[in-house]
């Protein structure tokens, strides 16, 4: 009826085509040629409705005189096959000489393709039910868990791969075995004849079922079907052994660690805490904590809280965490933590984990180290004393703020030899004691003299301590240095007034003691004279006798004046003027012998409180052993006199070019002089001396530094009003 | 009255033998006492025209002291002493002689000097 030349079926699988063609054999596909991958092509475009089209074929495919000699046309007739769901699933395709397809033959292609596609559909889907069936098994043998499923007379259905293996046969074996042979596996202990069942009463269930190797966990589903035989019920045991086993390490670890270890919530409870944190905050038990809100029972300030809160948030996680927590009993606990945040999917913080170290006794450890490192600072930069550390190699290694502020620098310090800075002469006496320290022995009060930063020397007391190291040997030496200049002139000033007072004691004695023999012999030597019996030559020699006496006179009452001050007049004296009149004095000699003076006064001088006359006399003494010493020089003699107020005294300078004084410390003494034999009794700076000391002064030598001669610097009090009213009450209750 | 003698009050043998020597020479009658305490003594129960006493001594009884007694207990010597010092600088000496005005002669001193003082305070022999 349908009068075609060649018919065929195309079945799309995918993006496959299949082609079923009504003739077969070799002559077929001949047939068809190279006109196959065309049509194949218009069957797939082909949707809906069934399509005619006129092709040109090579023959024999179209009918001779058709039209051309060896290209002739053909109507191709396509009729596709569609599945319920409009989907294509192949299409019926015949070629036939030209003519018109009926309506009739229409409704038979119709019919045609609709059975095509219910063949086809069934097909599909039992093919797919096949292949999901098998992927199905496929899965279920793939789970590492057992599966087994058994019917309500507990006989098994199936199992999966992995429980028939465990077993060692083949999974088929089992089916038709009663559920109580895998008791091997493990079992619940009822009584119920299926090792994994408990309650069968139960759609599902879940439970832990122990063997002595093995524990599983259990979960059973129960699916009534319509008979006894359709009832399953399915058991999927779970290994949880090494599941329990890393658990329980985990528990241990959990527990054992020294650290304390927290879950938390951002609200502030803990979800778990680990023994050592329980000890750390000094609770009785892990409950009790986990009952503590964080927040207002941990925190000693609640505000910590939030602020350790937000730097969480902010961070995701706070490294080395330094917090204050306080314990159940409110002592305070110093602890290190280490936190991590766990947050969802939106970003919010869920969980806070954290690890947390007691690091009280550390920072208890670090204050107290803190303070004493604060409080020897404290002492090495408050002291008077320089203190220095030295290397074994006697290198400065450390210099105390007190040697900087004694105007050393750094840079002459530090890594400088301590050695270098003493003087010369003592280096030795430095370097022995430095050798006695080494060998870890304390050295005292070493007196010696230092170069200071200004290049002046000042006297130190020095003492070397060792310092040891571990194993106890002397690796540094400690040098506390103490500038006691001022100590030792005191010492010496005061050595000095002692000393006078002891020849003052003992030159008022002897002169006492010279005066009586003296009285005689002057007054034996006067009767003698007055006799006139006595020779001439004798009388001579009588009157001898009578200078020498007096002379002896003299300088017994020189003693005396030295020894016991006569009392000082106390009244306000022009220092200037005194000056003065005693360069007047002397005015004659010093312009006769070429001898230049200087009067360098401050005119504006305020008066002191003394005795003119006895002033006078010390000037007057030391401008004359001054005009004696620029005489001695034999060059042009020059007297410098120079007046000034130094705090509360008025210091009269004598200062002179000429031969400068061999000991200035001894020329106070009595009859200490430089000065020929009978140029005076030796005790006229002596005298000077007492005069002075009587005034509340003072009276010094020193040669003149850098140039010749010498300056005699006395000090007298100026003349303060307290000290003037004092003075006239005490003259006036004489 | 010129038979009274002038008490000598002197520790030192040498200057007691000059001023004896001196003063007998001028005609004075002198007796000695070679200590304050025995000064005191011969004061208590002789008659002296006048005393001249050295003011340091050794012993209980010095010069100052020896003046203190006369003007307590022999008030008709008091302008009739001379003392001798070894040393006028001394400032107890020095006060003595300031509030008493009795003159005194310092050692070493010439013959001329003792004379004129002893005639002076004791008048001729």
């Amino acid at each position: 009826m349908l009068d075609a030349q060649w018919g065929g079926v195309m079945v799309f699988r995918g993006r496959e085509t299949d082609l079923y063609q009504a003739q077969t054999g070799a002559d077929a596909r001949e047939l068809l040629g190279s006109h196959q991958a065309m049509l194949m092509r218009l069957g797939r475009e082909a949707h809906g409705e069934i399509q005619t089209l006129t092709l040109s074929f090579d023959p024999p495919l179209a009918p001779s005189g058709g039209g051309h000699k060896d290209r002739e046309v053909a109507d191709v007739t396509f009729v596709p096959i569609t599945a319920s769901d409009d989907e294509s699933l192949g299409c019926l395709c015949l070629i036939r000489s030209k003519s018109a397809t009926s309506n009739g033959e229409k409704r038979l292609l119709h019919a045609l393709a609709s059975h095509a596609a219910l063949s086809l559909e069934n097909f599909r889907r039992f093919s797919q039910l096949e292949r999901s069936k098998r992927q199905w098994v496929e899965d279920i043998d793939a789970i590492s868990d057992y599966i087994v499923v058994h019917d309500r007379s507990f006989r098994i259905v199936r199992t999966n791969r992995s429980l028939a293996s465990h077993l060692g046969v083949p999974p088929a074996a089992l089916v038709g075995d009663p559920m109580s042979s895998l008791r091997q596996i493990a079992e619940t202990r009822s009584e119920i004849p299926c090792p994994f069942c408990r309650d069968t009463q139960q759609a599902r269930e879940e439970y832990i079922v122990a063997s002595p190797e093995r524990i599983f966990l259990v979960s059973t589903s129960r699916t009534p079907g319509v008979s006894d035989d359709d009832t399953r019920t399915i058991h999927v045991l779970k290994d949880m052994t090494d599941r329990r086993e890393a658990e329980r390490r985990y528990r241990e670890l959990f527990d054992s660690i020294q650290e304390g270890l927290f879950f938390a919530t951002p609200e502030g409870r803990f979800l778990d805490v680990n023994d050592a944190m329980v000890r750390m905050l000094g609770y009785d038990s892990r409950e009790e904590l986990l009952r503590a809100d964080v927040g207002t029972h941990l925190y000693p300030i609640v505000a910590e809280r939030e602020r350790f809160f937000t730097a969480l948030a902010r961070r995701g996680v706070l490294r080395n965490y330094e917090e204050t927590l306080r314990r159940k009993d409110g002592t305070l606990l110093h602890t290190l933590q280490n936190i991590t945040a766990v947050r969802d999917a939106s970003g919010k913080i869920i969980q806070i984990r954290g690890l947390m170290l007691d690091v009280t006794e550390q920072r208890t450890f670090q204050s107290q180290l803190q303070r004493e490192r604060d409080f020897n600072q404290k002492i090495l930069n408050t002291t008077q004393s320089m203190i220095l550390v030295l290397d074994t190699a006697g290198l400065i290694s450390y210099a105390n703020r007190r040697a900087f502020e004694s105007g050393y620098r750094e840079d002459e310090l530090i890594v400088h030899r301590l050695v270098d800075w003493v003087e010369a002469a003592q280096r030795g006496d430095f370097e022995a004691a430095l050798e006695t320290t080494a060998h870890g022995h304390q050295v005292e009060n070493l007196e010696l003299r230092v170069r200071r930063s200004d290049s002046s020397i000042g006297h130190f007391s020095i003492s070397l301590s060792p310092m040891r190291d571990e194993q106890g040997a002397v690796n540094s030496v400690v040098v506390v240095m103490t500038d006691i200049t001022d100590a030792v002139l005191l010492q010496a000033k005061l050595a000095h007034s002692e000393k006078m007072a002891t020849i003052g004691r003992l030159v008022s004695g002897v002169a006492h003691e010279v005066n009586n023999p003296l009285a005689a012999i002057l007054g034996f030597t006067d009767l003698l004279l007055e006799n006139p019996a006595i020779p001439e030559n004798a009388r001579e020699d009588l009157q001898i006798i009578l200078h020498e006496t007096q002379r002896t006179k003299d300088i017994v009452q020189d003693l005396l004046s030295f020894a016991r001050q006569r009392p000082v007049q106390r009244e306000l004296v022009h220092v200037n003027a005194v000056l003065r009149q005693t360069i007047k004095l002397r005015s004659y000699d010093f312009a006769s012998h070429g001898v230049e003076v200087i009067e360098e006064f401050d005119e504006n001088l305020a008066d002191a409180l003394g005795d003119s006359q006895q002033l006078q006399q010390v000037f007057l003494n030391i401008l004359n052993n001054a005009y004696d010493a620029v005489q001695e020089v034999g060059q042009r003699g020059r007297i410098a006199i120079r007046t000034s107020q130094q705090g509360s005294n008025i210091e009269i300078a004598i200062i002179d070019n000429g031969t400068g004084v061999t000991d200035t410390e001894r020329i106070f003494d009595p009859f200490f002089t430089t000065k020929q034999a009978a140029k005076g009794t030796g005790l006229g700076l002596s005298i000077c001396y007492g005069i002075v000391r009587a005034h509340g002064g003072e009276i010094l030598c020193r040669n003149n530094e850098g140039e010749p001669g010498s300056t005699f610097i006395v000090r007298v009090p100026v003349a303060t009003e307290a000290a003037t009213a004092a003075a006239i009450a005490k003259e006036a209750g004489r | 009255m010129s038979t009274s003698p002038i008490l000598l009050i002197e520790d030192e043998p040498s200057v007691t033998a000059f001023l004896r020597a001196a003063l007998e020479r001028r005609g004075y009658a002198v007796e000695e006492a070679s200590s304050g305490a025995e000064g005191l003594e011969k004061l208590g129960d002789r008659e002296y025209s006048g005393v001249i006493s050295d003011i340091r001594m050794p012993g209980s009884v010095n010069g100052a002291e020896v003046h203190a007694w006369i003007q307590e207990n022999r008030p008709e010597l008091c302008t009739r002493i001379i003392l001798i010092s070894g040393d006028t600088a001394n400032s107890d000496t020095q006060q003595l002689l300031k509030q008493s005005g009795t003159p005194c002669i310092e050692k070493p001193f010439r013959v001329q000097q003792l004379l004129t003082i002893v005639e002076k305070t004791f008048g001729k022999p």
